[in-house]
């Protein structure tokens, strides 16, 4: 039975599942012990059978060190926690060193591809990929049905672009992101509630989940060519990036090359994140990562100052710099990787929100920006009240006092539209999944 | 110091610097009647006047100063044809010239404000400017003892150029008291037009006064002096005389004495600055030492490991007349607490391919280290125990129960090679050779901090030592592998436990004998290095304060005759400046590097960073292929040189800090993990790793 605990996990890339959780004591309820054969049957049609399982223990061998024994390592629940606040709270501030201090995209696409290879190693490749995307998809398709009607009732149509045929062809990219989904550039908002451009907040966050997509399905090839040429296989997105960057190589149309950009820009910490999964960092020296990790991140941080860092020009528009400083801030996570199987004691109050932080990243990475939007255009309002322009300007003009506003809207979209990921998940639907409910149940 | 630094870079503008200059914007929110009107415009109060200069009366203006060359010879002029003028001087050159500000007052001239460090205002907060002015006050009080109430803002001209953009500020430093004094006439001598071009913009039209913009800084000046040589008597002659603003305009003195503390927060301010130019030069002077001490060191390793590895490599090379030494050595195994290194120790003693002995001393050790070594039952190993005495009465009881003539000392801690014993008695062929050096190696080098310290001993034994081998001053044959004649350690009395370092000390002494101390190469041993910071700082705090300890031991070597003599006026001052007093100065190469960094040419000292890093990389690289090693672990070289030798230097300054006030060090003992079980490529015996 505790064999294989890391079952769902497995699954599950950023959505953590408290109840398979069988080395946090206060998670383990007794019927979540009896129930992980039946939980079995959750895990969706890729699952077959007893014999599937076996096969899968087995292909579990060459584990990370970190995964003896089985369970969450709260290490990556922390990381992708403090990326998805990083997100929120760059989208709000805009601050351009926010990126540098913390590369969330590159950390979160590294934790994604860890989960993948350890997936991969266990199960067939395409029972794997249909998983992923059957955990991928749903919430955007949510996204998609209020996003899409919303727009298609600001007046967004057919001929937004010309081409009508194109449009609706278009729109298929909102049922699967092989590209960018489209939406509507300069829509009128609500006045007063809902900001003009919100559509393009919406649209604009999901380069992430179409160059997820795509890192999902690339992943079968990309784990095999790992292992036969580990660090050759690494180094090419960054490689990739700089033969875009310095225009040795040049491609036709955006939706191509915006692909293309991504994969150069994080396609390293994916793989970065395979190879931890696979025992590649393990097999250096422990000196060499942080010998050449700096060595690298200062380069990236160089080319970033030489080209002109400022708020709306930072790391996320310099690919090749992106490149570069994920490459070396995931490098050194990983490679730091302390591996716990339980919350240090400093971290443990703070359980219950990264647990809810990892249980809802997909919901709360696709619906924060448009809160933001949201909470600026009430916020907006404030200026008609003329006591706090007079005596508190700065209610009105600093971003900060709006935080708490983003997150409690970004609470209730996780409460409305969260329900979506236990779905996909086929789990039944919760609306608070921070562990303690869980608990309680069991 | 760091602080001085600050300092200094902040007076020389090379912090807070801000270059901006704004294009001119429009002018329709300035009064007309001050765009039309006189140059010296008066916001005080809330009213908006401006004053004119009376005819036949120029007011001479220097902005920027005062400047060390060319402020005297403009003061030189002026005093000559008996003019007075208005400095508008900055608060970074009146803070570092202060003498040339009170000889301006002394000699009549009128003081202005031209802001600390010369911003455009217009782009400033309100606070800035504030804090701008305030700071030029302060210098100013601090050099001469007053206060001005004249300002000119910098990049400014006549007033018909104000602009919505520079008028805000005029009007805001207004209101602060000051009066704004703008131009009439620009001698664009900061262009260096010519002597007659300067004179013909400077001189007014038909008997009018004016105001006149001249440099007395900013540049080479000469054109300005020599201009002032002859427009001052032709206007004179002309009718004009030249005085200072309020004189000219018939006003009481913009200068106020300052007095009580704001006088002494001026002085102390202007002291400070002095003080940190003179620190300043200071550590360059010493920054140059450093770097000449740097460089000759590694010139003078590479050439003398060079030669010391021809020599020794040479075919048929022979240490002396008595090759190949085969008669057995003792080994002796000082062990405290070793259990978990023991076995392996003494297994690869076992493989020796040279006859020996093995004596292991158990200084007292709690956790059954004696035990472990009686229990493997193997001949030719004895145990022999002490109450815990330290390691050199270990060593000393050791010697005492040692049956041969050839004594190998080595850690409870270290592994030999098969050969090492050999290897390391080989040298004993030439009869003046009273002790030998083996070649220590870190065993643990796959963590960073193992990384580095084993670049460090690589270096350290295949330059450092052959340098000293060479020069005939080795100062320590390392506790982890040595070899010594009886007679010669029986001759200095054995170990002792002055110091904290005994094998230094008797190194030393040995050398006083008259004996050669020599480094054998081949004779590897593998150690087992600190793994944490902590244990790594009380292992060099104690290598270093016993270094310390056993230099200051043998001091009458320096005045001694013979071969104590030599020792101590070749290898003691050698060893002094090459391991407690230049890396003292070390630190003054991170200094440079951040305020380097922080102030500018940032790009020239990382060059000179790199550069540095890349001579240090060379050096290496020649150690780790004298010693066959793999250059692979010279990738952590950069960072080591960014935080390792930094601990280094601090642990340097911490024994100093002892050594001076006359602290004892405990013996601390290294938390062994028994990591390094056998020779790479040897097959471990004990159940660790190879390592």
């Amino acid at each position: 039975m505790s064999t294989h605990p890391t079952d769902a996990t497995a699954e599950l890339p950023e959505l953590p599942l408290p109840r398979t959780r069988t080395t946090a004591p206060d998670q383990q309820g007794s019927e979540r012990q009896g129930s992980d054969q039946q939980g079995s049957d959750r895990h969706g049609p890729e699952q077959q059978g007893q014999d599937q399982r076996d096969a899968e223990q087995r292909g579990a061998e060459p584990r990370s060190a970190g995964q003896k024994g089985g369970g969450r390592d709260r290490y990556f629940d922390l990381l992708r926690a403090v990326a998805l606040f990083r997100v929120v709270f760059y989208h709000l501030m805009g601050w351009a060193w926010l990126p540098v201090v913390f590369p969330s995209m590159g950390v979160m696409f590294a934790l994604a591809g860890n989960l993948m290879a350890r997936s991969l190693a266990r199960r067939p490749a395409p029972g794997v990929v249909r998983g992923r995307l059957r955990r991928l998809l749903p919430p955007l398709w949510l996204l998609g049905a209020v996003g899409v009607t919303g727009m298609l009732a600001a007046g967004w149509s057919p001929d937004e672009e010309g081409h009508p045929g194109w449009w609706w062809l278009h729109l298929a990219y909102w049922i699967l992101p092989l590209s960018d989904p489209p939406y509507g550039e300069s829509l009128p908002g609500v006045h007063g509630l809902i900001s003009d451009g919100w559509a393009a907040d919406m649209g604009v966050p999901l380069w992430y989940i179409r160059a997820y997509l795509w890192f999902v399905l690339l992943s079968p090839l990309l784990l095999r060519a790992l292992r036969r040429l580990p660090w050759p296989t690494i180094l090419a997105p960054v490689a990739l990036s700089a033969a875009l960057e310095f225009g040795a190589l040049s491609v036709p149309g955006w939706r191509l090359e915006a692909q293309l950009s991504d994969f150069g820009a994080f396609g390293a910490c994916w793989l970065l994140g395979m190879a931890h999964q696979e025992g590649v960092l393990r097999r250096l020296p422990r000196y060499v990562v942080p010998s050449l990790a700096p060595a690298v991140a200062g380069i990236g941080l160089w080319y970033t100052l030489a080209h002109d860092l400022k708020e709306g020009h930072d790391l996320d528009d310099m690919p090749f710099a992106q490149s570069l400083w994920s490459f070396a801030a995931v490098l050194l996570l990983l490679h730091i990787s302390p591996s716990w199987s339980e919350w240090p004691a400093p971290l443990r109050r703070w359980d219950r929100l990264i647990t809810l932080l990892n249980s809802r990243a997909v919901t709360i990475y696709l619906w924060h920006n448009v809160c933001i939007g949201i909470v600026e255009a009430l916020w907006d309002r404030l200026w008609g009240v003329s006591w706090l322009e007079a005596n508190a300007a700065w209610v009105l003009t600093s971003p900060w006092p709006q935080l708490p506003a983003v997150w409690l809207l970004t609470a209730a979209c996780v409460l409305c539209f969260g329900w979506v990921e236990d779905l996909a998940a086929r789990r039944r639907p919760r609306l608070w999944p921070d562990g303690r409910a869980a608990a309680h149940r069991a | 110091m760091m602080a001085m630094l600050m300092l200094r870079g902040y007076v020389h503008s090379e912090i807070l610097a801000d270059y901006r200059i704004r294009p001119e914007a429009a002018a329709d929110k300035v009064p007309q009647e001050v765009l039309d009107g006189g140059p010296v415009v008066d916001t005080r109060n809330g009213q908006q006047t401006s004053l004119d200069v009376p005819d036949h009366r120029i007011v001479l203006t220097f902005d920027d100063g005062p400047d060390p060359k060319w402020t005297p010879e403009v003061l030189d002029v002026l005093k000559k044809h008996h003019a007075h003028a208005v400095f508008f001087i900055t608060g970074t050159m009146a803070s570092r010239y202060p003498d040339l500000v009170r000889r301006m007052v002394d000699e009549g001239h009128e003081i202005g404000l031209h802001t600390f460090n010369h911003p455009d205002l217009s782009y400033q907060s309100k606070k800035r400017i504030d804090w701008e002015l305030t700071q030029n006050q302060l210098a100013l009080a601090g050099a001469a003892g007053i206060r001005t109430s004249l300002f000119r803002p910098p990049y400014s001209s006549s007033t018909d150029a104000l602009d919505n953009a520079s008028w805000p500020v005029t009007r805001f430093v207004g209101t602060r008291g000051y009066l704004t004094v703008f131009t009439t006439a620009d001698s664009e001598d900061w262009r260096r037009p010519g002597v007659e071009e300067i004179i013909r913009n400077s001189t007014p039209q038909g008997g009018k006064g004016a105001i006149v913009l001249m440099h007395d800084s900013g540049g080479d000046r000469h054109q300005t002096v020599r201009a002032l040589d002859t427009y001052l008597p032709e206007l004179q002659r002309q009718g004009y005389t030249f005085e200072n603003l309020t004189g000219a305009l018939a006003a009481p003195s913009a200068h106020t004495p300052v007095t009580g503390l704001d006088l002494w927060k001026g002085k102390a301010w202007v002291f400070l600055v002095e003080a940190s130019d003179d620190i300043t030069a200071v550590l360059v002077v010493g920054l140059a030492v450093i770097g000449v001490l740097v460089f000759a060191r590694f010139g003078l390793m590479l050439l003398l490991s060079a030669i010391h590895t021809r020599r020794t490599r040479r075919k048929g090379f022979v240490w002396g007349p008595d090759a190949p030494v085969t008669e057995p050595a003792s080994v002796l195994v000082p062990a405290y607490n070793e259990a978990k290194c023991i076995e392996s120790t003494v297994r690869s003693l076992m493989k020796s391919e040279h006859p020996i002995e093995i004596v292991v001393i158990d200084d007292g050790s709690s956790d059954g280290t004696a035990r472990i070594v009686e229990d493997l039952h193997l001949p030719g190993v004895r145990v022999v125990r002490q109450l815990n005495a330290g390691k050199p009465a270990a060593l000393n009881r050791g010697i005492a129960n040692a049956r041969h003539d050839l004594i190998v000392m080595m850690d409870g801690d270290t592994v030999f090679e098969p050969s090492t014993v050999g290897e390391l008695v080989q040298p004993f062929a030439d009869p003046k050779v009273g002790a030998v050096a083996g070649n220590a190696k870190v065993g643990n080098k796959d963590t960073l901090i193992g990384a580095w310290q084993h670049i460090e001993y690589v270096m350290g034994f295949n330059l450092d030592r052959r340098m000293y081998d060479v020069l005939r001053c080795m100062p320590t044959i390392p506790g982890a592998v040595g070899a010594f004649r009886r007679s010669a350690l029986d001759r200095v009395g054995g170990m002792s436990d002055d110091t904290l370092a005994e094998d230094t000390d008797i190194t030393m002494a040995i050398h006083r004998d008259g004996w050669h101390v020599v480094y054998a190469e081949k004779a590897r041993a593998w150690t087992e290095a600190p793994e944490s910071v902590q244990q790594l700082w009380s292992q060099r705090y104690r290598w270093c304060y016993g270094t310390m300890q056993a230099i200051w031991k043998h001091r009458r070597a320096l005045v001694e005759s013979g071969p104590s003599g030599r020792f101590g006026r070749v290898g003691l001052p050698l060893v002094s400046l090459f391991m407690v007093v230049a890396p003292l100065l070390a630190p003054l190469i991170d200094l440079f590097l951040v305020y380097g960094l922080l102030f500018g040419p940032t790009g020239k000292t990382i060059a000179a960073w790199f550069g540095v890093l890349a001579v240090q990389a060379g050096c290496a690289a020649y150690a780790f292929v004298l010693d066959r090693e793999r250059l692979t672990p010279l990738i952590s070289l950069p960072l080591q040189q960014l935080l390792y030798r930094q601990l280094m230097y601090i642990v340097l300054l911490q024994s100093w800090i002892t050594a001076l006030t006359g602290g004892r060090l405990r013996w601390q003992k290294l938390r062994r993990k028994g990591q390094v079980a056998a020779p790479p490529g040897a097959v471990a015996t004990a159940d660790g790793g190879a390592a």
